[in-house]
C-alpha cells in the first residue's frame, strides 16, 4: 500500500475511533464540570446504552429508532439517579459521590447481567451502512465514515447547544460559579439533573455507536471508563472543547502507535496521559483543580 | 480506648487458638488488607491526597517481595522489608511528579502512574510474569533457620504483627508535629505555606510512607497468596481500596482496618450466598452513603456514645 | 521454579506409592451416605463469565446424572460447591483455599481462566486436593507449570493449535500471518503455529499482538492485508475475539484473507453471526460426533435444555466423566489414590477412547478442524471438516511444541 493511501485510511479510522472517545468522554466532563462529580458509573451507561440499542433493533428492527431509545433510557435512569440519591449530598465531600457511582456500578452491572446474560450479543450495522467505499482500490466500511460524520454532528450539536440555549447557558454559567447563578434564581437543581441525564445520555448513544464494531457485551464498562478518563483527564476536565481534542489525540495515538509501535499500544495512551498532565496538570484546556 | 485496643490485639492472637484453619486464612487477608487501606488513610484522611493509584504501592510490594523469593535465598521477612523499603523509594519519585498538582489533578496524576505500572507490569515478562504474573511464590525459610512463617498461624501472626507495627507507627506518626502539620495542609494548603512551611515535601514523604506501607501489605500478600499478577495493579484496585478506606471512615486508621476486613468478608458472603452478590453488594455502598456518612468507624462511635 | 516442581512431583509420586500399599480400610456404613463434594471456583460473572456458564452447566449435568443412577463409592451423591470468582486469581485461590479447609473438598474442577488455573495449581500439594481441569488450554499447565496434582482430560492450547496446523498441511494456503492477544496464551499460541508452519515448508511472513480489552483492531486488519498472506492465525477470546470479526467482516477481510482460528465456539457465533462465516479452527468437541456415548449424551443434553451441547460444555462433560472413572477405580477421593489411578487411565467417553498420560498427566485424544458454514435455517454452525488422530494431535510428555 503506498504511503498516502495509508495515510488518509488511517486517519479515517481515527476519526471514526475519536468519534466515539469523543461520546464517551463529553458526558463526563460535562457532569465534572458542573457537578465536580467523578462519575464511577459512566462506562456502565455507555454499555447499558448498547444492550439497549441491542434489544431496540432486535424488537423493531431499525438501528435509527435505537439511536433515540437507547440515550433516553440512559439519561432518564441518570436523572433519576441523580433526583433520588446525589442530590441529597451536594454537602458532603467528593468521597460521597465516589462511593455512591461505584455502588451504582456495581448495582447496574447486575441488572443488566440479570437481564441480558452473559453472552455477547451482535448489533448488525443498519443496512444503509452495511456496505463499503474504494478509496485508493482499498476497501473502506462505510459505517466508519458514518461515525466520523456522527462525531462532527454531535459535537457541533453540543457546542450550539452550549452557546445558544437557555439551559446551555446556565450550563456554562454553573460551570462557572454556581453560587452566583443560585442567586440569580435559577433553579441550580434543575440543571444538575439535566446534565446528569444528557450526560449518562451521550454515553448510552456512544455505546449503541459502538456496539456494531465491539459486540454489546459486559466486559465494555471496565473497558471503556478507564478510556473515559484518560479523554477527560487529558482534555482538561470540565472542558467540552478539551475533550474533543483529547478525544482526536488519542485516537491518533492508538492507531498509529499500535501500526509502529505495536508493543507499546497498551503503555501510549497512559504516557500520553502522563505527559500533558505533567506539562499541563489541569490538562489541556483545564483550570488546574 | 488503648486498653480496648490492646484487648482486641490480644484477642486476635490468641484467635488461632480457637478458630478453624479457614477462618485463620481469611483473616489473614483481611489484615493484609486492613494494612493497605490504613496505609492509604495516611494521604486521604489525613492530608486530602486522594490517590486512585494506590494499588502501584501494593502491586510494587508483591511483585517485589515475590521476585525476590523466587530468585534469590533471603529469608521471607527480609524479603518483605526488602520489597517495602524498594515501594517507598519508588514512591518518592512518582510523588515529585504528582506532586507538582494539587486536588483533582493530583489524583489522575497517580491514576496516570499506577496505570503505566500496569502496562509495564503487563510487558516485563522476564521480571513480572507478564499476564500470568508470578506463580509458586515460596515462604522461605529463616533468618537463623526460622522455619515458623511457613505455617498458617506463624503467617497470620505475620500479618497481625506487622499491622500492629504499622499502626501503632501511623498513630504516632499522626500525633507528631508531622500530623498536625499533614492536617494543616489538608485543611489549607495555602496557610500552611505562608506559615513558613514546605508543604510539598511533607506531602512526598507522606506518599513515601504511605507507599512503603502499602507495599509492605502487597509483600505480605504474594507469598501469602503464593502468586502476584497485574490484577494487584490495575485501577480497578486502587478504587476499591479507597472505597474500603471510605466505607471503614477516613481519618481514623482504624476505621479503613475494619473497611477493609468488611469489604473483602461481606463480598466473600455474599458471593457465597448468590450469584448476584455484586447487587447487594452496591446496594449496601448506596446505603452507608445514604445512612452512615462517617462510614463504619462513625457508626461504631456513635453506638459507644450512646452506651 | 520447574527444577523445584520436579522434586516435589518425585517425593510426592514416592508418597504415593506408599499410600497404595497400604492396607485398604473398610468404611463403616454410616460414611456411605457423604457426599463427594467437587469445588467449583469459577468466573460467573466477568470477561469469562460464559465460559464458566457452560462449565457449570456441564458439571450439574453429569452430578444430575450421576447422583440420578446411586452416587459413587457405594451411594455417596455428588454434591458441587460453586461459588463465583469473577474471574480474578486472587480470589479463586481464596475461594478454592475456603471450600478446602472449610468444606474439606478435596476435588476441585471447572477453574474457566488459565490464570486463575496457573494461580491455584502451585497450592494442590498443601491442600491435598486433586484439580482436574475442564477447558484450561495454558500449554505450560502440563509442561513446565506440571504439579502432580492436577490433570488435563481436555485438549490444550497447543493440540488445538497442533490441529490447525496439521489441516493446513492438506490445504493449498502457501503464506500466514498471525494476531494474538497480548498475553501468556496468545503468545504460546502462536509460537507452536510458527513453528508447524515452518515445519510444513510454508511461509510465515510476521505476527503481531493486541492488548487485552482492544476495541479498534483497523491496524491490525490493515497490517494484515498489506502483509499479503493467504491465511491469518486468529489468536483471540471473548469480547476481542467478537470485535475482530465484527470488524473483519466489515473490512471484507475474508475475501482476500483465509481466517484461521484455534477455537471455534457457538459462544462467538452467536455473538457475531454471518461475520464468523468461513472461520476455520479447532474444536475441542464437535456435537456431532457419530459414537453410540455422544449420541446417548447429546440426546440427554437436548433433552434437559432443549439444544445441543457446546464446545466447552462437552469438554468439561468429558472431565467429570474421567474424574469419575478414576474415582471408581480408586475407590477413594484421597489424592494419592486418586493420581494413581488416574494416571494412564483410559475412558470411553464422548470422543472415543482417550488416555491419561502419566508423564504429564494430558489426555491424548483426537483433534478436529471444522469449518463455520449455514445450516439448513441460514444459522452458522461449525461442520466438521477433517479429524486428526490422537498420536498426531498430542505433545510429547512436558512439550508444547512437536517433533515432526
Amino acid at each position: 500500500m503506498d504511503l498516502l493511501p495509508f495515510l488518509v485510511t488511517q486517519c479515517l479510522n481515527a476519526f471514526s475511533q475519536a468519534a466515539l472517545l469523543f461520546f464517551l468522554g463529553v458526558g463526563l466532563t460535562l457532569i465534572f464540570g458542573i457537578m465536580r462529580i467523578v462519575n464511577f458509573a459512566h462506562g456502565t451507561f455507555y454499555m447499558l446504552g448498547a444492550f439497549v440499542g441491542y434489544t431496540t433493533v432486535r424488537i423493531t428492527g431499525s438501528f435509527w429508532l435505537a439511536l433515540v431509545v437507547a440515550p433516553l433510557v440512559a439519561g432518564s435512569i441518570g436523572a433519576a439517579f441523580e433526583l433520588g440519591l446525589l442530590r441529597r449530598l451536594y454537602r458532603r465531600d467528593a468521597s460521597a459521590f465516589l462511593m455512591v457511582t461505584f455502588g451504582l456500578t456495581l448495582v447496574l452491572e447486575e441488572v443488566i447481567r440479570l437481564t441480558w446474560g452473559v453472552q455477547a450479543l451482535q448489533v448488525e450495522v443498519p443496512d444503509l451502512f452495511a456496505g463499503i467505499v474504494f478509496l485508493f482500490d482499498e476497501p473502506f466500511p462505510v459505517y466508519r465514515l458514518f461515525l466520523a460524520g456522527a462525531g462532527v454532528v454531535v459535537a457541533i450539536a453540543i457546542w450550539q447547544f452550549l452557546e445558544r440555549t437557555r439551559l446551555g447557558l446556565l450550563i456554562r454559567a454553573t460551570s462557572q460559579n454556581s453560587e452566583m447563578v443560585h442567586a440569580l434564581g435559577v433553579d441550580v437543581n434543575m440543571v444538575r439533573s439535566g446534565i446528569f441525564g444528557i450526560g449518562c445520555g451521550l454515553a448510552a448513544l456512544g455505546g449503541v455507536l459502538a456496539a456494531p464494531l465491539v459486540t454489546a457485551s459486559l466486559g465494555m464498562a471496565a473497558n471503556a471508563i478507564i478510556d473515559a478518563f484518560v479523554i477527560v483527564i487529558i482534555g482538561g476536565m470540565g472542558s467540552f472543547l478539551g475533550s474533543l481534542i483529547a478525544a482526536v489525540l488519542v485516537a491518533f495515538v492508538q492507531v498509529f502507535g499500535n501500526y509502529y509501535f505495536p508493543d507499546f499500544a497498551l503503555a501510549a495512551m497512559y504516557l500520553l496521559m502522563l505527559l500533558v498532565l505533567v506539562i499541563r496538570p489541569g490538562g489541556l484546556l483545564g483550570k488546574e483543580a | 480506648m488503648p486498653l480496648l485496643l490492646l484487648v482486641v490485639a490480644a484477642l486476635l492472637a490468641a484467635a488461632p487458638l480457637v478458630l478453624p484453619v479457614f477462618v485463620l486464612t481469611l483473616l489473614t487477608e483481611a489484615l493484609i488488607l486492613g494494612l493497605f487501606a490504613m496505609s492509604l488513610d495516611l494521604m486521604v484522611g489525613y492530608t486530602r491526597l486522594i490517590s486512585f493509584g494506590h494499588a502501584a504501592a501494593y502491586g510494587l510490594g508483591a511483585y517485589g517481595a515475590g521476585y525476590i523469593l523466587l530468585h534469590s535465598a533471603t529469608p521471607l521477612p527480609l524479603a518483605i522489608l526488602a520489597a517495602s523499603l524498594f515501594a517507598g523509594v519508588v514512591a518518592v519519585g512518582v510523588a515529585w511528579v504528582c506532586t507538582m498538582a494539587t486536588g483533582v489533578s493530583f489524583s489522575m496524576l497517580t491514576l496516570a502512574f499506577a496505570q503505566l505500572l500496569f502496562a509495564i507490569a503487563f510487558k516485563w515478562t522476564s521480571v513480572t510474569g507478564a499476564s500470568d504474573g508470578l506463580a509458586g511464590i515460596p515462604r522461605r525459610a529463616g533468618p537463623f533457620g526460622l522455619t515458623v512463617f511457613e505455617t498458617k498461624v506463624g503467617y497470620y501472626e505475620l500479618a497481625l504483627f506487622c499491622l500492629g507495627v504499622a499502626y501503632v507507627f501511623c498513630r504516632a506518626l499522626v500525633n507528631a508535629p508531622f500530623g498536625a502539620v499533614l492536617r494543616g495542609i489538608r485543611e489549607n494548603e495555602a496557610k500552611m505555606l505562608s506559615l513558613g512551611y514546605n508543604t510539598r515535601l511533607y506531602k512526598i514523604a507522606v506518599v513515601a510512607i504511605s507507599f512503603a506501607l502499602g507495599g509492605l501489605a502487597g509483600a505480605l500478600y504474594s507469598p501469602f497468596a503464593g502468586f502476584a499478577n497485574t490484577d494487584l495493579v490495575y485501577w480497578l484496585f486502587s478504587g476499591q481500596v479507597l472505597i474500603m478506606v471510605i466505607v471503614g471512615g477516613q481519618g481514623t486508621l482504624l476505621g479503613p482496618i475494619l473497611g477493609a476486613a468488611f469489604f473483602m468478608l461481606v463480598q466473600q458472603v455474599l458471593s457465597k450466598w448468590t450469584e448476584s452478590w455484586a447487587l447487594f453488594f452496591g446496594l449496601i455502598f448506596i446505603g452507608f452513603v445514604m445512612f452512615a456518612p462517617e462510614g463504619i468507624w462513625g457508626l461504631l462511635s456513635r453506638w459507644r456514645v450512646r452506651a | 521454579m520447574p527444577p523445584r516442581a520436579g522434586l516435589t512431583r518425585r517425593t510426592i509420586l514416592q508418597t504415593a506409592a506408599a499410600a497404595a500399599t497400604a492396607p485398604v480400610v473398610i468404611r463403616p456404613a454410616s460414611a456411605a451416605a457423604d457426599p463427594i463434594k467437587v469445588g467449583m471456583p469459577l468466573a460467573l460473572t466477568g470477561p469469562v463469565g460464559s465460559v464458566g456458564g457452560q462449565l457449570r452447566r456441564a458439571c450439574e449435568f453429569w452430578a444430575k446424572q450421576v447422583n440420578a443412577k446411586g452416587g459413587l463409592l457405594g451411594g455417596r451423591p455428588i454434591q458441587l460447591l460453586i461459588e463465583d470468582t469473577g474471574g480474578n486469581p486472587a480470589t479463586t485461590v481464596r475461594k478454592a483455599q475456603e471450600m478446602v479447609e472449610r468444606d474439606g473438598v478435596r476435588l476441585l474442577t471447572a477453574i474457566a481462566a488459565s490464570n486463575e488455573a496457573l494461580a491455584t495449581v502451585p497450592k494442590l500439594a498443601e491442600w491435598d486436593a486433586i484439580f482436574v481441569s475442564g477447558d484450561n488450554g495454558d500449554g505450560r499447565l502440563t509442561g513446565e507449570s506440571l504439579v502432580p496434582n492436577f490433570f488435563r482430560p481436555n485438549v490444550s492450547g497447543p493440540m488445538g493449535t497442533r490441529t490447525v496446523a496439521l489441516w493446513l498441511r492438506d490445504s493449498s494456503l502457501k503464506s500466514f500471518y498471525a494476531l494474538g492477544m497480548d498475553y501468556a496464551w496468545g503468545h504460546n499460541s502462536i509460537d507452536v503455529f510458527k513453528d508447524e508452519v515452518k515445519k510444513a515448508g510454508r511461509n510465515f511472513i510476521g505476527d503481531v499482538y493486541s492488548p487485552m480489552g482492544t476495541k479498534d483492531f483497523s491496524t491490525y486488519i490493515t497490517k494484515i492485508r498489506q502483509s499479503g498472506a493467504d491465511a491469518v492465525y486468529l489468536v483471540l477470546s471473548g469480547d476481542d475475539y467478537n470485535a475482530f470479526l465484527s470488524q473483519a467482516k466489515q473490512y471484507r477481510l475474508g475475501d482476500k484473507v483465509t481466517m484461521l482460528t484455534e477455537l471455534v465456539d457457538e459462544m462467538v457465533l452467536q455473538a457475531t453471526g454471518d461475520a464468523s462465516l468461513g472461520l476455520v479452527g479447532g474444536s475441542r468437541y464437535p456435537n456431532t460426533l457419530d459414537n453410540p456415548q455422544n449420541k446417548a449424551f447429546v440426546a440427554a443434553w437436548k433433552a434437559e435444555y432443549g439444544r445441543e451441547p457446546y464446545m466447552f460444555e462437552g469438554d468439561q462433560y468429558q472431565s467429570c466423566v474421567v474424574m469419575q472413572a478414576g474415582i471408581e477405580k480408586a475407590g477413594s477421593i484421597e489424592a494419592a489414590k486418586l493420581r494413581a489411578a488416574l494416571e494412564g487411565l483410559t475412558v470411553n467417553s464422548i470422543k472415543g477412547p482417550i488416555t491419561i498420560r502419566a508423564c504429564d498427566h494430558q489426555a491424548e485424544q483426537p483433534g478436529f478442524v471444522v469449518k463455520v458454514e449455514k445450516d439448513e435455517t441460514g444459522k452458522p454452525v461449525p461442520k466438521v471438516i477433517a479429524t486428526y488422530p490422537a498420536a498426531k494431535v498430542t505433545p510429547p510428555c512436558n512439550k508444547m511444541t512437536y517433533n515432526d
